[in-house]
């Protein structure tokens, strides 16, 4: 590498510290895959527009690939792998699989996130309200039908 | 009995905690990132190649150029396909911009990526064609000297006398529709890793067909296909541009000269949108017919934008003339289908190959027809759509044929015969209903195989090259072993694919692998309870004639309670394992010069309805219900026909409203999901229905593109019965509809 200047910082990912060293033009989707080994969180487009590398940034949805490792400092990231408590997955993965919310499945992380800071935000949130909410995730194989009921269902489900 | 069943994915916790294994997250020992140098010009002669300075760069290993093709034990020039024009790398020409120049393999993909900049490569341009039109001129540029007028295949159906039919039609109607580039959009890019080592070479790749990677890698090569092993993670998705050879021969080549080391090359999304494309075309619609709405003739010619190679386009042109004909009774027919070569992207199958652009024109000029004859667009459906027993244009027989019950249940699900409710419109909101139906062949002469294993735990080891991108199907092959083998599906296992391991398979395309492999599987599943019943004799003590198999046991026919588990039947043999191989294939083929014979094993089916609603002031139109139907023949995975189905609808309206890659000379301008947009939660219809139809007789069939050519003239259809304008190019936008209106 070229006397490229890394800088010491410290991130909050999915309630542990992790001291890294990071360059200041690193990505924390790239720092999250690279470096802690984070991988539910993907590129798609790299433009913020897909976002299938959403993570949350104290509590809210943010895309990874346009957030420098840098700007993270300070900040409580939340990834996907910070959802499940060991074997037991969180309410909003288990109604994904319950209403078969996926087919490839690329977007999936970015979508259970998008859901999970959704119900926090609105714990009864209308279809449209679910519509807006989730359009900045994009799923290809066409799967919306049923993620809609999978958000529907925690809806009623009152899980937030 | 797994079979029918909505089993979860086997992959549903992986897959909602993020940890599936895509070929992205692949990290190898030791590895190597490459970045690829592309072409800036559409058309040009390679005067020089400088990569003294970037080889050079510390962490930079090996910089690979067309020179490095062609030597005695490396990598060939050219690239086996149907028709061999497609270079590894670029040689001492560019055909189209994106094509790689050079490609690097380095410590980092940062490093790789600045070694790009220091690459000196002169070029002398060449003068390019762009669309099919300017291909064919007399005066137009070759592309490839072996096909001097820019033609390379000319596909033909002749059925009948199509003269004398045209001379038989009270009406001949005819008109001209249009269908552009397309980008697949894979959330996951192309993802390919090769390393050589001792002698052999591994592929790591994102590919639908790894067996046909593997073949045309040892060609490449020049090697045995038992020096290549071509391994297949999970895909972020597929949609057929994942389906042929692509940059697998270029990580083959850089691997082979960096020797020892892994290389790993993933796409950039820009870099998809040159990778691969849906094809362009243009195609010409004739029909004849009598005042009653029958049929007399019918002449479609295509011209088929393929793209600087012609690698699979060769065969898919073909694909297409077979799939542009329509599922209905017409007695003369005459298609011509050219595949053009041109200063474009190489373009591919694309989810419901050909189909979706040959239904865009046959089911939006069924209603243009209908029209005209003053006929209820259903009803002249119905009147001419193809039965059971029916002969194709291609003169098969057609059997398992449901096209009318498709249509009708789209229709009847939609209302179709009740007045359509006008009570959202006003003075500048109309609504307007439509539909359509298709008919795709599948693949004519293809095989499958598979490994079945029963151990003495008791399990069902499935081994199969069948790829999973998401469409479930190693979670609906697996209820197929289990049903077939009569046991319960937690205990099978499904392996692969990995062509060391796992036997041949043509591909995982054209909604084939449920049917093909499935059968493969029964098959399998017969000859190794043959096996455990043979290896039974001994311990059950009765000849093999009196015994079968049931519930995962081998029991004495006329005594059931008289059993041995296969696990205990394999232990008591003192075997690890007992195994079969399944097998199914099928053939068929169209006379080059006629396009008479058999062109698929069966025939995919399906039909869409739908209701929109535009706005006359601004041509913004909304779809606001959508009914699909498919023809399923036996369902294995309802929940997973019901996203095939949904995805087929939602995946389609993208072609059909929002997509298209727009060139400027050649250049793509709108190569990024900006620009270049995709269906969103906000496109798709509020109302989404779909069904699946089954059949009695029980044939698997394939359900991954039935539902996506519909949708296309369906929306047109209905934009046409709500404000009476014609939209005859994709993709239907609201500027088209605005700028129709005015002009009438």
């Amino acid at each position: 590498m070229n006397n490229e200047q890394l800088t010491k910082i410290t991130l909050q990912v999915n309630g542990i510290e992790h001291e890294i060293s990071a360059s200041p033009e690193v990505t924390l989707l790239d720092t999250l895959r690279d470096e802690l080994g984070l991988v539910g969180a993907r590129e798609g487009c790299g433009i913020g527009m897909c976002g299938a590398c959403t993570v949350l940034v104290d509590g809210r949805t943010i895309s990874s690939c346009l957030m420098l490792a840098v700007q993270a400092e300070g900040h409580e990231i939340t990834t996907v792998e910070g959802l499940s408590k060991g074997e037991k997955l969180h309410p909003v993965q288990q109604s994904y699989i319950d209403h078969a919310a996926f087919q490839c499945a690329y977007c999936t992380p970015g979508f259970i996130l998008s859901t999970v800071a959704l119900l926090e935000e609105e714990p009864n949130p209308d279809d449209e309200t679910i519509r807006k909410y989730l359009a900045g995730n994009l799923c290809r194989c066409g799967s919306y039908m049923n993620i809609m009921e999978a958000v529907q269902h925690c809806r009623e489900a009152s899980i937030s | 009995m797994a079979i029918g069943k909505s089993i979860p994915v086997v992959d549903s916790v992986a897959k909602v905690t993020g940890t599936i294994p895509y070929g992205i997250n692949m990290k190898l020992p030791n590895m190597l990132f490459a970045k690829i140098l592309h072409s800036p010009l559409p058309h040009a002669k390679i005067v020089s190649i400088d990569t003294s300075a970037a080889e050079e760069l510390p962490g930079v290993v090996a910089i690979l150029t067309g020179k490095d093709l062609g030597q005695p034990n490396g990598p060939q020039k050219l690239i086996t396909g149907f028709i061999k024009d497609r270079p590894v790398i670029a040689l001492d020409r560019v055909r189209y911009i994106g094509e790689p120049v050079a490609v690097v393999a380095a410590e980092s993909e940062k490093i790789a990526e600045e070694a790009l900049y220091m690459i000196d490569v002169d070029y002398e341009d060449l003068p390019a064609i762009y669309e099919t039109k300017a291909s064919m001129q007399p005066d137009a540029p070759i592309l490839n000297e072996a096909f001097p007028d820019n033609c390379y295949r000319h596909a033909k159906l002749r059925h009948g006398d199509i003269e004398a039919g045209f001379a038989a039609a009270d009406a001949i109607i005819e008109e001209v529709y249009t269908s552009p580039a397309a980008q697949h959009v894979t959330l996951e890019p192309h993802v390919n890793a090769a390393q050589w080592k001792d002698g052999r070479l591994t592929v790591w790749s994102g590919s639908q067909s790894p067996h046909r990677v593997r073949g045309s890698l040892a060609a490449l090569l020049g090697i045995e296909k038992d020096r290549v092993r071509v391994i297949v993670p999970p895909l972020g998705g597929g949609y057929g541009g994942k389906g042929h050879v692509r940059l697998q021969p270029l990580i083959a080549a850089i691997a082979w000269k960096v020797g020892g080391r892994p290389v790993k090359l993933t796409l950039t999304r820009s870099e998809e949108f040159v990778n691969v494309t849906k094809h362009a075309v243009t195609i010409t619609i004739k029909s004849g017919v009598k005042k009653d709405g029958t049929f007399t003739a019918r002449q479609v010619t295509l011209h088929w934008n393929g793209g600087a190679y012609a690698d699979s386009s060769a065969s898919l042109v073909g694909s297409g003339m077979v799939r542009a004909v329509g599922p209905y009774r017409i007695p003369h027919v005459w298609v011509d289908s050219y595949g053009y070569y041109t200063n474009l992207p190489p373009s591919g199958p694309f989810r419901g190959a050909m189909s979706s652009q040959t239904t865009w024109a046959y089911e939006s000029h069924m209603d243009t027809i209908a029209h005209r004859l003053g006929m209820d667009p259903l009803k002249l459906r119905l009147k001419n759509l193809l039965v059971s027993g029916d002969e194709f244009a291609t003169s098969e027989i057609l059997h398992d044929i449901h096209f009318v019950e498709c249509l009708k249940t789209c229709a009847d699900n939609l209302g179709w015969e009740r007045p359509l409710d006008r009570s959202g419109e006003s003075e500048t909101v109309k609504r307007g209903r439509g539909l359509g139906v298709m008919m795709k062949s599948t693949i004519p002469t293809s095989q499958s195989e598979c490994r079945l294993k029963v151990d003495t735990q008791g399990q069902l080891s499935f081994y199969t090259s069948t790829v999973e991108m998401g469409q479930g199907a190693h979670t609906a092959l697996a209820q197929i072993a289990a049903e077939a083998m009569e046991v319960p599906f937690e205990t099978v296992t499904t392996i692969g694919p990995d062509t060391d391991r796992t036997p041949f398979d043509t591909t995982t395309s054209a909604a084939r692998s449920t049917g093909m492999m499935g059968m493969a599987i029964f098959n399998g599943a017969e000859i190794l309870k043959q096996k455990l019943i043979e290896a039974a004799v001994p311990l059950l003590e009765h000849p093999a004639e009196e015994l079968s198999v049931k519930d995962g046991h081998v029991i004495v026919t006329a005594k059931p309670e008289q059993r041995m588990s296969y696990a205990e039947v394999v232990g008591r043999n003192n075997l690890e394992s007992l195994e079969a191989l399944g097998a199914f294939e099928t053939k068929g083929g169209l006379d080059p010069e006629t396009g008479q014979g058999l062109s698929t094993p069966h025939w995919h089916q399906g039909a869409g309805a739908c209701e929109v609603e535009v706005d006359t002031e601004t041509g913004k139109f909304t779809i606001l219900r959508y009914q699909s139907a498919s023809f399923a023949g036996r369902v294995v995975n309802p929940q997973l026909v019901r996203l095939q189905n949904d995805g087929n609808v939602i995946f389609g309206l993208g072609p059909a409203v929002l997509e298209e890659i727009v060139f400027d000379e050649g250049q793509i301008i709108n190569p990024n999901l900006s620009d270049y947009m995709i269906p969103s939660f906000l496109d798709i219809p509020h109302q989404l229905n779909g069904e699946a139809l089954e059949s009695d007789v029980g044939e698997i069939h394939g359900i991954g593109e039935m539902t996506l050519p519909p949708v296309a003239p369906a929306i047109a259809n209905a934009i046409y019965d709500a404000v009476g304008i014609r939209i005859r190019d994709l993709p239907i936008t609201a500027e088209k509809v605005l700028r129709a209106m005015n002009n009438e």
